[in-house]
């Protein structure tokens, strides 16, 4: 029974898919209200469920007849469970005015949306390349679909042939560097490959190496660090904007969880091998995402494009890892940092032109704070959050993951990207000053907003966790959860369950 | 309680702040309960003054875990220093109001009660993280009241100063984040409090030095030394009078203050093997701000300039490794901060009742307002450091200072007050006393009794630092000899 506790979010978020799929087949009895209601619901319980073991250290491999420990569910598991269930359900509520205002959102979207999830979570899981590769499919099919979904918009065959396209291609890529390892190591359980690593003369196995190196484009790819970066732009441009929001924060989430899961507890005798590698795709992330970021006009893609950037901060803390195991700690921070601020920044977007048809220029920016001033305070937290602002959940990961960096002597590489967080002081400050300093022009306010709505406080949540996860509540209020220290702490226990043997 | 005194005085702004946010949209009732807000700090500021002892340590320590897993603190106090600068804070921001009092908008003072909270919580912070956090937030409701309320090219303007202030202060982050590591790798745990960083002894010589500059770029652009100094133009000239004085009278203090208080301690050796080129630069700063605020011809950018000016000959105190010099300076930030911000406030109300800006569209004003121009005269001779002001002690003990350091030196230093006085005298001359060239007379009120009730504090302190400096030295003197003695090492000189 113990064991089917920990299955249990899983196998709900998986019924749900099934479930809503069916209901999908009957669009005109049930309103897009509906599939948002029972989507969340779902969520809900399922994140109820993830909670039921939540804070003890625990690592088991259930059902080992059935699933012949291809799958592992422990702490670490269970704490990225509740990133991705999270943000699931948070873009849900973030887009539900999104949602009923496009008529392109049928009831198979929700299904669509928890079958990424499913995806996203056995992704989490997977302790077997194999595996992983089918939940990343799962995953990545998905979000194919779903970025494909904006009828209206023709740049749509672009960015879902593209991702496609590509995304297949570096999945092929995968699919050998799986066949490699195998080659060497005769296995590809995880947990085999680690014992092969610590009995083997490894002079003798390049095949392993250029295997896994393989492996290791693929998650460049996915989360979109250079050279693999060209896909994002017009991908993020063509998607619905509720959709990119997801991929930028929660699927870089997924794919996260399972990359660190192989780094840290099956790979790390011999992670060092690949530092000057991601030495150099570090430096050229974060050159090139601030390339971009800084020469973008419309606010999506200047998101995006930041988002490369953030690719580069985290890899940061990746690379430290090799060095200095607690850096792994900050990554997984700075991954929470991120999907709230992310979340939040795109997210607002998409609320601002849920019923506008705006392109979201900076220029539609102006005036905003005169017009609405909640929604510009807000969308001011994330812009703070985003730039490493203190007093702002942003400044902690980028304060976590410097100083792992520097305490692994990438003095360097930190100086790079405390240059690359000055420069992008001036892109996301420019939208507050779009939103502050300018009298308004009126393209993004429309007459019947009422801004009493699920997403407005679905982002008002977001933008006061993004500021107590900052500041923390140790000062003045001396409330003991809701604190940094305690997201420090749950951040290193689901970590430190990795290495339960 | 005692302990929690300082936290009181730093967050209560804030609290008021957000809550009048999104409570009321009413103009005068936001104004008032701000104001109401900076008196109580007063109050508590006063009491803490009394009750304080003079003596080297920090007292009314409060010192809680805020992120435990590394070792940042939530780790307030107060010593001589601090608590000078404090009462000058406490005292400047209210009657700061009183000269603001009229059209300004809500989201105006609820700006000033945020910058409030973070000047006031920098000042106080002795963990390096939690001073950064301070520092950068006292800089954002400036950079949104520039923004919003400034004059003429507001966006490039805070776009301007965003940058300067943002890559001083980043450079500053990545040093202190180095100095926390350094610190792990040599005791094994992390710390980011300041007397626990003064602790670290592997850091090479070279290492010292970069840190040193990034340290300094944050706090030198903030003061501004020479060369850092070019975002003060724009700024001062197109920001609100409001962000003017905050960001001349208390921040670019801080600046100083931030020198004394976290560079000191942690580099002494490189401070003292440093400090001759430093003393130079501020001379130099002294000289070149002054010559430069000769040639203005716009009232506030001539006053920046002779605020930078002063703020040079403050860097060259507090470089000058002696206690003349040092006492000198802390004397001069409050002088300076006096009469500089009453000067431009001043300032803001012809701007706000005339719209000129420039001196020659300006004169005849001692006529039609005589207690505006007495105020005027005597904020002006502070400035300048005529005998009997606060602003002759301190530029005395300054000059004594540099001259003991270096005779030569001193001499120089001794003769740029002349320039100060110069631009001063002649801009006083041709805008307030004598008649205007051109078109009919000014349309000018006089103070209003509120204004005046509001500057009556800042005179006193002008006259009484002046007259009778002992009651203020003696409490920060034993703050002063404390850094010499026992961190530089070079012994006080009584």
């Amino acid at each position: 029974m113990s064991q089917f506790i920990h299955i249990l979010p899983v196998i709900t978020v998986l019924i749900a898919a099934v479930a809503l799929m069916f209901m999908s087949m009957y669009t005109d009895k049930f309103s897009v209200k509906t599939y948002i209601g029972v989507s969340s619901i779902v969520l809900v319980a399922a994140l109820i469920f993830v909670f039921i073991p939540f804070g003890e250290s625990f690592s088991i491999k259930p059902y080992n007849s059935v699933f012949n420990n291809v799958l592992i569910f422990d702490t670490f598991s269970n704490f990225f469970y509740v990133l991705l269930i999270g943000g699931t359900l948070l873009t849900l509520l973030i887009g539900e005015h999104y949602f009923q205002h496009r008529d392109y959102f049928k009831g198979e979207f929700f299904s669509i949306l928890l079958f990424a999830l499913f995806g996203m979570m056995i992704l989490a899981n997977a302790n077997e390349l194999i595996t992983a590769y089918i939940a990343l499919e799962i995953a990545s099919f998905s979000v194919y679909i779903m970025v494909g979904y904006n009828s209206e918009d023709s740049r749509r065959v672009e960015a879902i042939f593209k991702y496609l396209v590509l995304g297949s291609f570096i999945g092929a890529f995968y699919l050998l560097g799986v066949v490699l390892v195998y080659g060497a190591t005769q296995t590809t359980n995880l947990t085999e490959i680690s014992n092969f690593i610590s009995t083997t003369n490894l002079s003798d196995a390049p095949l392993l190496y250029i295997g896994l190196t393989l492996i290791l484009f693929t998650f460049l790819f996915k989360i979109s660090a250079f050279p693999f970066q060209q896909w994002v732009l017009d991908v993020y441009r063509g998607a619905p904007m509720i959709i990119t929001a997801f991929m930028a924060s929660t699927f870089k989430i997924a794919i996260f969880s399972f990359f660190l899961r192989a780094m840290l507890q099956d790979l790390q005798a011999i992670v060092n091998f690949w530092d000057s590698i991601i030495y150099v795709v570090i430096v050229l992330t974060l050159v090139f995402g601030t390339w971009l970021a800084v020469s973008q006009k419309l606010v999506k893609r200047m998101l995006a494009a930041s988002s490369i950037v953030h690719t580069g901060y985290l890899l940061l803390g990746f690379i430290a890892i090799g060095q200095n195991m607690d850096a792994a700690y900050s990554v997984v921070f700075y991954l929470i940092a991120y999907l709230l601020s992310a979340l939040g920044s795109f997210g607002l977007v998409s609320h601002i032109i849920s019923e506008t048809k705006v392109r979201v220029t900076y220029d539609d920016f102006k005036g905003l704070a005169h017009e609405r001033p909640f929604l510009a305070a807000m969308m001011t937290v994330f812009m703070f959050s985003l730039a490493g602002i203190p007093s702002t959940i942003g400044f902690m990961g980028k304060f976590y993951v410097f100083t792992e960096a520097i305490h692994a002597g990438y003095i360097a590489l930190a100086i790079l990207a405390i240059i690359a967080t000055f420069v992008s002081v001036y892109y996301y400050f420019k939208l507050i000053a779009m939103m502050y300093f300018y009298p308004t022009k009126g393209e993004c306010v429309s007459n019947d907003f009422n801004d009493k709505r699920v997403s407005t406080y679905a982002i008002a949540f977001l933008a006061i966790i993004t500021v107590v996860g900052g500041i923390g509540s140790a000062i003045v209020f001396f409330i003991p959860v809701l604190n940094i220290d305690t997201l420090i702490n749950l951040t290193q226990v689901s970590i430190q369950s990795l290495f339960i043997k | 309680m005692s302990a929690d005194i300082l936290s009181f005085i730093i967050f209560l702004p804030a609290i008021v702040g957000f809550g009048l946010m999104i409570t009321t949209k009413h103009v005068e009732t936001v104004r008032n309960i701000a104001f109401l807000t900076t008196t109580v700090i007063l109050a508590l500021v006063l009491k803490i003054y009394i009750d304080f002892e003079p003596s080297s340590g920090m007292q009314f320590v409060t010192n809680v875990p805020w992120i435990g897993s590394y070792g940042i603190n939530y780790y307030i106090g107060v010593d001589g220093f601090s608590l000078t600068i404090l009462m000058m804070i406490a005292i400047l921001i209210p009657t700061a109001y009183l000269l603001l009092w009229e059209g300004r908008t809500k989201g105006y003072w609820i700006n000033m009660l945020l910058v409030q909270t973070g000047v006031t919580g920098a000042l106080l912070s002795l963990d390096v993280i939690l001073f950064y956090f301070f520092w950068e937030v006292m800089l954002l409701p400036v950079f949104l009241m520039i923004g919003i309320y400034g004059f003429g090219e507001k966006v490039f303007t805070t776009i301007k100063v965003t940058v300067y202030t943002m890559l001083g202060s980043l450079l500053m982050f990545v040093a202190i984040l180095y100095l926390g590591v350094s610190y792990f790798n040599e005791f094994g745990q992390w710390s980011f409090q300041y007397d626990s960083l003064t602790q670290i002894t592997t850091l090479s010589y070279n290492e010292k030095i970069w840190l040193f500059l990034a340290f300094l770029s944050a706090f030198a652009i903030k003061i501004p030394i020479f060369p850092l100094h070019t975002w003060i133009m724009e700024t001062y000239k197109n920001a609100p009078t409001g962000a003017v004085f905050l960001l001349s009278s208390i921040m670019a203090k801080l600046g100083v203050y931030a020198i004394v208080r976290f560079m000191i301690p942690i580099f002494p050796d490189i401070y003292v093997e440093f400090s001759t080129w430093f003393v130079f630069i501020g001379l130099f700063g002294l000289i070149y701000f002054g010559v430069a605020a000769l040639m203005q011809d716009d009232i506030k950018r001539m006053f920046a300039y002779s605020s930078a000016s002063h703020l040079s000959f403050i860097a060259a105190g507090i470089f000058s490794l002696n206690e003349f010099g040092i006492n000198g300076a802390l004397y001069l930030i409050i002088a300076h901060a006096i009469a500089t911000g009453a000067l431009f406030l001043l300032v803001g109300i012809i701007h706000d009742e005339t719209g000129f800006k420039t001196i020659k569209d300006l004169g005849g004003l001692a006529k039609q307002s005589p207690i505006f121009t007495t105020i005027f005269a005597i904020m002006l001779f502070a400035n300048v450091g005529l005998p009997g002001t606060n602003g002759f002690v301190s530029e005395l003990l300054i000059i004594f200072g540099i001259y003991e350091f270096n005779h030569t030196l001193g001499y120089i230093s001794a003769l740029t007050v002349i320039i100060g006085a110069s631009y001063m005298l002649w801009m006083f001359q041709r805008a307030i006393l004598v008649k205007r060239t051109s078109g009919e007379d000014l349309k000018f009120r006089d103070l209003k009794i509120k204004e005046i009730l509001g500057l009556t504090p800042w005179i006193i302190l002008v006259f009484l630092m002046g007259i009778y400096p002992e009651i203020f030295i003696d409490k920060f003197e034993p703050t002063v000899t404390h850094y010499l003695n026992d961190i530089l090492q070079i012994g006080a000189t009584k």
